[in-house]
């Protein structure tokens, strides 16, 4: 009876409770790598996940990402309001021209790059055996291919020549002497992800689909890229399909771009844009509540609307950049608002994105990457740098039509130059612009030690973070750092 | 479920009560013979059986010594007998009071430890392991048994982290042993090692009253047959269990009050608005050329004007903003407990209440406990048995930490303008939202307190049942199934009132933390002449699972409903995580003649946690020990009464690594597509088929040395420890996609001396007893990764304030090195290092010497460990009273005060300290560790240096207990065994050079990489109470 005891314990153990104790367990409320990259629906989670990189803290995030601290704040078209110290020491390294080898807004912005990249190379390297429709397979490599040239021509325009990969590296190990490749070799990633980009993508993204890539943004970014080579006929020529696609147009007033009462149907202007949702589910902006006045609060932003960061604050500088009459100012960025006891308080701030409500950065305004004012900027660069200033001179004058400004004439070649450097500057003010042209051009050092900015020619290339040199011993850091 | 409502219903415990008397009064029908039973020091001796001769009606003594049997005849004979004491009988002759005291035979040897899988005699251990009484658990009123363990046993570092009731401890037994792994003891609890999970302080679900003892496993011989579990040192608990004998039923009650240990000297409204006009005027003169210091505010940028209120700063009223969220809070505990038995059936059973209001208002903490313990024997092979605890946890949280940005109460409450009242004249909170003016908006931290609500809650019951079963005499086969039952849930609501700015959300977490457990074990007991045997060997099985659910809600239209059910659901998740371990194990104890004796223990753990290369692994350990004592040359001397030296050395592991780490996952990158959320994917973790459990090899060398008949008594320890294989979270090339990945390397040592001492000082009338025990231990990293050479670690909006790096403590303090404060301009200008700075401005090394002061220029620059920790616990008793008086301290280690830091910015400028002490003029250079007062100056003055560390040595009188027994004849007259009252204060006083609150309290809870960090953690009170232990 008593050995009878013993054996209905120790066998209610093993038949009943017990007999879930293998040692083999694998998670059960998390994918693993175990059971991923099968279906259709699983590579497209993974292409919604590649763009959703683009909200990564190093490139965009909600709108105070690393992208605009390096192509705005670093020149002359903003300062911040924050005071100095604390946390706002990082934004002081590119209003001082004395960046901090652990940046972590530069270390962030090599990270969320290259995490984009492993996005699109985990997919790129499955998806030829996939068992899944071939038209499937020929968008998700496109737009992994477009996105992948995406985040390399922003790496290579930051920080030169940069680790090349092209695979999912499976070792944590595996990087740790991966050696910087010339920017050459990036570049010809680059175009040859987007002429397979462009083929592969589809020409039109219906509503339901907005936020995805055409091979019109594929085309936009391939002209954008040959123009930074100074490849002026490729680039006229690739830009001029985009025109000539009539996809894309003007929206008649530069007001109506950016508002998020703009749906994506209406907006005629925008062919990639980092799309935001508010409704507290983490895909809101923060380009208004971040970017409101320093300490605004309620006052600029409204009940529940945030404090107001200051973070992207329009100089003085760019405010005068405005010429009289300029229908974009007012649409871009203001002067003063009014506090709550009615005193009026003078800071700048930027507007553009202006979405008031409770929306504490979680707003819907989308942020543009590609918009058509831009194609056609550039393509008047290409003329006017192959020689058809005149030409080119119709392309800068339909953004100051609309702006309206008069039309500029009689231009020579340098002063083309010159006209498209003030017309890109207040036209794509605060869209992350301006470090790209001016560095593009060559005009970086000229145009910002004239405005008394501590600005040496090796600025023209971000450093490499210290947390990556660290890391990897063969991994050089740019000269002047 | 019926045990849940009972945990619900304090009447129910009245009830109780009620049931146990009338058994207590159905059995008296013959006359009674109460007294009290004492050692030979006169201090009382509690659990004495005593007997009567030639019968089965036998009781044991109270907690306070006495007892109470019935006995039919006059001429009846009282046999009393307690382990290490001589057995005595005493004839009733008629008496109605007899007091007894009880000769002291070999006491401190023959008692016994309880070891991983069974017991053994203290003088039979070749392990270190040091074990604490019920007695002196239940010397402090408070929540968890982890506190009261502080400063009692050698070698065991427990930090009172937050002060908050029910707040987080750390413990470490011999110093930190792993670096991303977990830090904590394993808890076994009546045999069964449960997770330590839960809301607060998961140990808060023990009632310490019920606790019979707690044994400290420390060296590798005696936490080895914990396998891959026992690496960072054992505790064992065991609750009380009921002898065979008279029903006894205890009553213990106390009640008491508590109060914020110190306050802090704050700047008043004047000194207030003198030092923010000095700051931003300082400010605007260092950042804009031509700048002059009367310019008006017209021409400042915001964060460089005057408040306007500071025009007149004589009209300014202040605020004691310490006063509106600290108050006087009571803390109360009830419990009712009855034991007894016959010699086949034993019980004790008990329930208690406690409530403890927390010092900052709205904070508490209320708990109900319930313990039943029986054992049976079914024959004279059969033995069974059950426990079961119940218990119920109620808390009341407020967010007293961090930045008042994220609500922290004491950021807020230390940040506040003083001028600001509480309270607007219309009865609203004030609040500071004034941004015309460049001040910060801070919320009202006595609206954060009322409005911001926590409400977590527990309920978890332990079960326990074994059968044990004598195959032959020598040989028992015991078996066990235990499980641990523990739900906890989180409830938050932070409605938009507290700031404008921010919308209302609520949230809701439920988690469920189930584990079974089964034990099966063998042991053989048989002495052969001069050979004694002592083995076990088990299988065990282990699986546990955890899931939590986690919902979030906002965008609520209004703040009537204060749930997720007010507003919209907005995220949410779950997270399941189930884990296995199966294990064998085996121990041999072997003595020869008594003298020479030797243990070896393995055990073989196979765990889920580890990557399918590295499945089992294998745990051993030996140590050998000889009595000296025992040998024929030590005979015929008195005054050593036993010395033993030992010696032990094993290899232990670690798997707190988490679950699922050798898998590789993909993490949520959700986006926007087509204006809807649509779930997307990203890689979030390498695979790593290797990963395994942390291992530690321990070399301890011990002695124990008891003289003068045992009147002193002396334990040292000498131990080493090296970790090996930790799981590490190696920093990985952004290239590969991910920035880290977990590995196992490194290597960390841990080396030090463990004293300890218990004296009986006097046993005349005047009885006083010692306890003493101090421990030096020192930490320091061996080897890193060769790609992770440092790990940072950031906290308190500090990118990087500690570093673990090779060749020096894990978590030290990391930063740049302060060398003063420029006293003069021209000063300032000779030190070409800093070309912004001005007089007032700190000055720190330039440590790489290149010129340039930037982030290479940081090196360690402090340890928040201490070089040493000590108890000193004494005990005084004259006739009826004692009083205890504990102590506890630790010396050398320091505090980051980020609070400080954030009071020294020019923003929020609140601290007396900084006022007193700041850089005014080259007359008046204040302490030479403050710079002048300015507003994001140049210099940055506000870098983290060395200067923002304080030492936070401190030795502080943890426990006071005043103790009166009464009368045993008078309370015998009242139907009452014994009745003792007595007062303890507790946290009285403690001495330290510290400007915080309190040189103990920080804000990193159990992470050791980041330790040390003061940044408006829950202050520690002062605690008086009052009590009552009744027997009857």
């Amino acid at each position: 009876m008593k050995i009878r005891l013993f054996i209905l314990m120790l066998s209610a153990c093993l038949l009943g409770a017990c007999s879930d104790v293998s040692l083999d367990q694998v998670p059960q409320t998390e994918r693993s790598e175990i059971n991923f990259y099968k279906t259709n629906a699983d590579f497209y989670n993974a292409i919604v996940g590649v763009y959703a990189a683009m909200k990564h803290p190093g490139i965009i995030d909600k709108g105070s990402g690393s992208y605009l601290y390096m192509t705005e704040l670093v020149t002359d078209n903003t300062d911040t309001g924050a005071a100095r110290g604390g946390t706002a020491a990082e934004l002081y390294y590119f209003e001082d021209f004395n960046f901090s080898l652990a940046s972590t807004t530069l270390s962030n912005a090599w990270t969320g790059h290259y995490v984009g990249i492993a996005r699109t190379n985990s997919i790129l390297d499955r998806l030829q055996a996939a068992n899944i429709p071939q038209a499937s397979k020929d968008r998700f490599e496109g737009e992994a291919k477009f996105m992948r040239a995406l985040f390399y021509f922003n790496l290579v325009r930051f920080f030169g020549d940069v680790q090349l990969v092209t695979k999912e590296l499976t070792s944590p190990y595996e990087a740790n002497s991966l050696p910087r490749s010339p920017a050459a070799d990036v570049y010809a990633l680059i175009v040859s992800d987007l002429k397979t980009a462009e083929t592969k993508l589809p020409a039109t993204i219906p509503n339901t689909e907005a936020g995805r890539a055409s091979s019109w943004a594929a085309k936009t970014v391939l002209g954008k890229v040959y123009l930074t080579l100074k490849q002026y006929d490729n680039a006229a020529t690739k830009l001029k399909e985009v025109i000539d696609g009539n996809t894309y147009s003007l929206m008649p007033k530069y007001a109506d771009i950016f508002p998020a009462t703009t749906s994506f149907a209406a907006n005629k202007e925008y062919i990639l844009a980092v799309q935001y949702k508010s409704g507290n589910i983490g895909q809101g902006s923060d380009l208004w509540s971040n970017w409101g006045a320093v300490n605004s609060s309620v006052a600029l932003l409204g009940t529940g609307g945030g404090v107001g960061g200051g973070f992207n604050r329009p100089t003085a500088n760019m405010e005068a950049a405005y010429e009289a009459g300029d229908l974009r100012k007012d649409a871009s960025m203001l002067s003063s608002y009014k506090a709550t006891n009615g005193t009026t308080v003078n800071e700048k701030y930027v507007v553009k994105f202006r979405q008031q409500g409770a929306l504490n950065a979680d707003s819907d305004v989308d942020f543009p990457i590609l918009r058509y004012a831009d194609v056609l900027l550039m393509y008047g660069e290409a003329l006017n740098e192959l020689g058809r200033t005149t030409e080119g001179l119709t392309y800068l004058n339909l953004i100051r039509k609309r702006a309206g400004l008069a039309d500029k004439t009689g231009l020579s070649q340098a002063d083309f130059r010159l006209a498209m450097e003030q017309e890109r500057r207040v036209e794509l003010a605060f869209e992350g612009h301006r470090w790209f042209d001016l560095v593009r051009t060559g005009r970086f050092v000229t145009v910002m030690q004239s405005k008394g900015f501590k600005v040496q020619p090796f600025h023209q290339l971000y450093l490499i973070p210290q947390r990556e040199t660290d890391l990897n011993k063969a991994l050089t850091q740019n000269p002047g750092y | 479920m019926t045990i849940f409502s009972l945990c619900r219903s304090r009447a129910r415990l009245f009830g109780l009560a009620w049931l146990l008397s009338l058994s207590q009064l159905l059995a008296q029908n013959t006359s009674i013979v109460t007294g009290r039973v004492t050692d030979e020091t006169g201090q009382p001796l509690p659990g004495v059986t005593v007997l009567l001769k030639n019968s089965s009606n036998g009781t044991t003594t109270s907690a306070e010594g006495t007892y109470r049997i019935s006995v039919s005849a006059a001429n009846a004979v009282l046999v009393v007998s307690y382990v290490g004491y001589l057995n005595q009988e005493v004839t009733v002759g008629g008496r109605s009071v007899i007091d007894i005291r009880l000769a002291p035979g070999d006491k401190t040897l023959s008692e016994v430890v309880v070891v991983g899988y069974g017991t053994q005699q203290k003088k039979e251990l070749t392990g270190a392991i040091a074990t604490v009484g019920s007695k002196d658990i239940q010397k402090v009123p408070v929540s968890g048994f982890d506190q009261a363990l502080k400063g009692q046993v050698a070698g065991l570092q427990i930090s009172n982290t937050s002060g908050a009731p029910g707040g987080n401890t750390s413990i470490l037994i011999r110093g930190i042993g792993s670096i991303t792994g977990g830090n904590e003891p394993l808890y076994v609890i009546d045999g069964f090692p449960v997770n330590n999970a839960g809301i607060g302080n998961p140990l808060n679900t023990i009632n310490p009253s019920d606790i019979e003892s707690i044994d400290v496993l420390k060296d590798a011989s005696a936490t080895a047959i914990y396998g891959s579990r026992g690496s960072n040192g054992v505790i064992i608990v065991t609750t009380k269990q009921g002898k065979s004998g008279k029903a006894r039923i205890e009553v213990n009650a106390y009640k008491g009050f508590q109060q914020v240990s110190k306050k802090l000297e704050m700047m008043n409204a004047q000194e207030y608005a003198a030092w923010v006009t000095e700051a931003r005027n300082a400010s605007y003169l260092d950042n804009v050329v031509g700048a002059n210091v009367n310019d008006p505010n017209s021409k400042r940028a915001i964060s460089y004007q005057i408040p306007t209120i500071f025009q007149d700063p004589s009209k300014l009223t202040t605020t004691n903003w310490q006063d509106a969220i600290f108050r006087t809070a009571p803390i109360q505990n009830y419990q009712l407990s009855a034991s007894g038995g016959s010699d086949n059936f034993r019980y004790s059973i008990s329930g208690s209440y406690f409530n403890q209001q927390g010092i900052i208002i709205n904070s508490g903490l209320e708990r109900y406990t319930f313990r039943t313990n029986l054992d049976g024997k079914l024959s004279d092979k059969i033995n069974i048995g059950v426990t079961l605890s119940p218990s119920y946890t109620k808390q009341s949280d407020v967010q007293a930490e961090g930045h008042y940005g994220a609500l922290g109460i004491l950021s807020a409450m230390q940040s506040m303008p003083p001028y600001v009242p509480v309270y607007n004249s219309d009865g609203t909170y004030s609040s500071y939202v004034v941004a015309t003016e460049g001040q910060p908006s801070l919320a009202n931290p006595v609206q954060i307190a009322n409005e911001y609500k926590i409400k977590p809650s527990q309920f978890r019951i332990l079960g326990n049942a074994y059968a044990e079963y004598a195959i032959l005499k020598d040989l028992r086969l015991r078996t066990t199934f235990g499980s641990d039952i523990n739900l906890f849930k989180t409830r938050t609501w932070q409605p938009s009132t507290i700031n404008p700015s921010t919308p209302s959300t609520a949230s809701a977490r439920n988690d469920e933390n189930t584990s079974w457990l089964n034990e099966n074990t063998l042991t053989y007991k048989k002495r052969f002449g001069n050979h004694a045997l002592d083995v076990v060997t088990g299988y065990t099985i282990q699986r546990s699972f955890t899931n939590s659910v986690i919902t979030n809600a906002t965008n609520f239209p209004d703040n009537l409903v204060q749930s997720i059910n007010g507003g919209t659901v907005t995220s949410g998740s779950e997270n399941i995580q189930i884990y296995t371990l199966q294990s064998f194990l085996a121990r041999a104890n072997y003595a020869f003649k008594d003298k020479y004796l030797l243990t070896a223990t393995i055990r073989r753990d196979g765990s889920s946690r580890f990557g399918t290369n590295n499945r089992w692994g294998t745990f051993p350990s030996a140590s050998v020990g000889w009595r000296v004592s025992e040998e024929s040359f030590m005979k015929g001397q008195s005054l050593i009464s036993d010395l033993k030296v030992r010696a032990s050395y094993g290899l232990t592991g670690n798997n707190a690594i988490g679950n699922y780490r050798a898998i590789g996952q993909l993490a949520t990158a959700n986006y926007i597509i087509g204006d809807a959320l649509t779930p997307g994917l990203g890689r979030s973790s390498f695979s790593n088929a290797d990963l395994g459990w942390e291992s530690m090899r321990q070399l301890d060398i011990g002695l124990d040395l008891a003289v003068l008949n045992n009147r002193v008594s002396f334990t040292a320890d000498y131990y080493r420890k090296v970790n090996t294989n930790m799981l590490f979270t190696i920093q990985t090339p952004a290239a590969t996609g991910l920035t880290s990945a977990v590995v196992n390397l490194g290597k960390v040592e841990n080396k030090g001396v463990e004293l300890s001492l218990n004296s009986r000082n006097t046993v005349g009338a005047l009885k006083w007893s010692t306890n003493a025990n101090i421990t030096f231990n020192q930490n320091k990293v061996l080897q890193m990764s060769n790609d992770a050479e440092r790990i940072l670690s950031a906290s308190g909006g500090r990118p990087a304030y500690a570093v673990t790096q090779a060749g020096y403590p894990i978590g030290s303090f990391f930063g740049r090195r302060f060398l003063g404060i420029f006293k003069t301009e021209q000063e300032a200008n000779e030190y070409k290092v800093q070309p912004n700075a001005h007089a007032g401005d700190v000055k720190w090394k330039d440590i790489d010497g290149n010129g340039v002061i930037n982030d290479n220029d940081r090196e360690v620059i402090g340890s928040p460990f201490p070089k040493y920790y000590f108890g000193f616990n004494n005990t005084l008793s004259y006739k009826s009273f004692s009083l205890d008086i504990m102590t506890s301290g630790s010396v050398g280690q320091q505090v980051y005060n980020n609070s400080f830091y954030l009071n020294n910015s020019g923003v929020q400028n609140n601290l007396k300290y900084v006022y007193d002490n700041r850089w005014v003029s080259p007359d008046q250079p204040g302490n030479g560790l403050l710079g002048r007062a300015i507003r994001g100056g140049k210099n940055d003055n506000t870098q983290y240096s060395s200067v923002y560390l304080f030492d936070a040595s401190f030795w502080r009188i943890r426990n006071v207990t005043l103790a009166y027994s009464l009368p045993t004849a008078l309370m015998s007259r009242l139907g009452i065994g014994s009745a003792r009252v007595y007062a303890t204060a507790t946290n009285l006083y403690t001495f330290t050079s510290y400007m915080g609150y309190d040189p103990e309290t920080n804000i990193s809870g159990d992470s050791f990489t980041s330790f040390g960090l003061d940044f408006g953690a829950y202050p520690q009170a002062r605690t008086i109470t009052f009590g009552v232990n009744l027997s009857f």
